[in-house]
């Protein structure tokens, strides 16, 4: 069974790429649901500037799965939470979230 | 600062007329005297003339000929009187040197009088042009006594709540604890007290109301060259300050924005590699622009908030150990296609490269920039000299290029965001004007200084000089 990672992204076109990314690079790709319970996954890629991907996290109580940020401000700018375990600035490559995500499977 | 534009003192009317009482007075006194003391023989007319000049100074000729006819007649009455003898020609000469001294005396005023006011009308003009500039100013001496001030240094002293007492620096200082920088404001005034010969610009904000202010001192000195005191001016730039950080806000939201759609871009590109067997000589022609583009629009938005981090003075960097001769060689190997491309030979000179301790992406970043100017800059032919060289306890990047050159009276421009040397604008060389800033301020940033030499026609050589590490300048 692939490992199924969580999409968070505001814009509807970079929403698409990330899942055909995603999709590409040999994972599911599982959008969000609107309210209740998040899906059962094995990792998040948000964009941590938007604010529902933060409410989305919230969702996850205590146990929230490895995060990835993907966002248009630097790591400076002090957006990512707790659980991130990488952090890419957009324009990112395809190359460095398959990294991301192998770094977080295999660990 | 209650000192003002002094103006000479104006001598009112009142002073005049009692100047004129007290000459009548002083030669009816004279008069008396001579009466009195049966003296007009020893006294004679001499007596009586100073007071008749001093009349006719003060009131003009008509009045210094009516005193002076006052005079001979009271010189006449006591002669008379005393049965001194007054021939024809004795009383000719005194009426000739009375009228010429009336009338020397009256002209010697009227001049006098007119030169005090022209002085005046000049004192007036030059306050009013410094009190008609934005800029507070102030002349001190050497004890930084105000000696002149300007309106609006007066107002600016009350906004600012400065002590009505004391000299400049004294008051100044005063104000240290209401600056958002209290140490560094103390410190920066101590070091003009320290140094009187040094000239000091510095900026202040003010602890809650966020008014900004730029105060400028430089020392004035007197024939001999010693210091005799300073010139002290004062901007208010809150509102410079405030379009500064709206402009960076702007600059800042524009790019981040930016990158969503370049996200899209250069990801959906990137997809379309796989296809691109698949498309014909045409679209693959297409897609490459296409990829150019991305990554010319890509470089923008990265250089864009980089100067915004710069000028936000938020530019962070990440030291370690870096071997400047594999920084400077993989610059040049990237840089070499483009250079081919040109026709432009790219070389690469290390001589015994030190190692820094350093950012060493930023460091790539310098060269990338300074190596791509000059390759962009150098016409087919040319040539573009990368070297690295230890020089004391320092090592030195220099890039040197055959080029356009940058014409000497744009040189100083340089390194000002969006600036664009006319060379490259004459022959529409694409540019941002942005890396010459990103290679001052992150070379700055490692304590190091970058400086340009450029002749139009013959080339431009950029050298970067950086401290190097401790360990490796002690051996």
């Amino acid at each position: 069974m692939r490992p199924r990672v969580l999409i968070s992204e505001p814009n509807a076109e970079v929403r698409r790429l990330l899942e055909l990314t995603i999709e590409r690079l040999g994972y599911e790709p599982v959008q969000p649901t609107p309210c209740g319970p998040p899906p059962a996954v094995d990792a998040v890629v948000i964009e941590p500037a938007a604010a529902e991907s933060h409410s989305l996290l919230h969702r996850f109580g205590d146990d929230v799965p490895p995060v990835i940020c993907l966002s248009v401000y630097p790591r400076e700018a002090g957006l990512a939470p707790p659980e991130s375990v990488a952090y890419l600035v957009k324009p990112s490559s395809q190359t460095a979230l398959g990294v991301a995500l192998r770094d977080v499977f295999s660990s | 600062m209650r000192a003002v534009v002094p103006a000479p003192r104006q001598r009112t009317m009142t002073q005049r007329r009692l100047v004129q009482i007290a000459a009548l007075a002083g030669m009816l006194l004279t008069f008396a005297v001579m009466m009195l003391t049966n003296t007009a023989r020893d006294v004679g007319a001499i007596g009586l003339a100073p007071w008749v000049g001093l009349f006719g100074y003060e009131t003009g000729v008509v009045g210094g000929l009516a005193a002076a006819a006052l005079g001979i007649g009271l010189w006449l009455v006591a002669s008379n009187d005393q049965d001194v003898a007054v021939t024809p020609l004795t009383l000719a000469i005194r009426i000739v040197v009375f009228v010429l001294f009336a009338l020397a005396s009256s002209l010697v005023g009227r001049r006098m009088r007119e030169g005090e006011r022209t002085h005046r009308s000049q004192l007036t003009l030059q306050s009013a042009l410094i009190d008609s500039t934005l800029d507070g100013m102030c002349l001190t001496d050497a004890e930084g006594n105000v000696l002149i001030s300007n309106a609006p240094l007066r107002r600016l002293s009350l906004e600012l709540g400065l002590p009505a007492e004391g000299t400049v620096p004294e008051r100044l200082i005063a104000v240290a604890a209401r600056t958002t920088e209290p140490e560094r404001y103390r410190i920066r005034m101590r070091e003009l007290g320290q140094n009187p010969m040094a000239s000091s610009e510095d900026e202040f904000e003010l602890r809650g109301s966020g008014r900004v202010f730029r105060g400028y001192t430089a020392p004035i000195t007197d024939a001999d060259g010693r210091f005799g005191g300073r010139i002290w001016t004062l901007r208010e730039i809150t509102a410079d300050r405030e379009l500064d950080r709206l402009r960076d806000a702007f600059v800042a939201g524009v790019s981040h924005e930016l990158r969503t759609p370049l996200t899209s871009i250069s990801g959906f590109l990137e997809m379309l590699r796989d296809e691109e067997e698949s498309l014909g000589e045409a679209g693959r022609m297409y897609l490459d622009v296409i990829r150019r583009s991305t990554d010319r629009l890509q470089r923008l938005v990265e250089d864009l908030l980089l100067v915004a981090q710069i000028e936000a003075h938020r530019l962070e960097l990440v030291l370690d150990t870096v071997e400047l001769d594999d920084v400077a060689a993989a610059a040049v190997e990237a840089a070499l296609p483009t250079a081919h491309e040109r026709e432009v030979d790219l070389r690469l000179e290390l001589d015994g490269a030190p190692t820094v301790h350093a950012d060493a992406g930023r460091l790539a970043q310098v060269l990338d920039n300074l190596i791509s100017n000059a390759v962009k800059f150098t016409d087919a032919g040319g040539s573009v000299t990368v070297s690295v060289v230890k020089n004391g306890a320092f090592a030195q990047m220099t890039v040197a290029d055959t080029g356009v050159g940058i014409p000497r009276d744009e040189q100083s421009q340089l390194f000002s965001s969006f600036f664009r040397a006319s060379t490259a604008t004459r022959q529409a060389i694409p540019g941002t004007g942005l890396g010459l800033v990103i290679v001052r301020a992150i070379i700055e940033q490692h304590g190091g200084t970058v400086d340009l030499e450029s002749r139009e026609g013959k080339g431009t050589t950029v050298t970067v000089t950086l401290p190097v590490d401790s360990g490796e300048a002690a051996a």
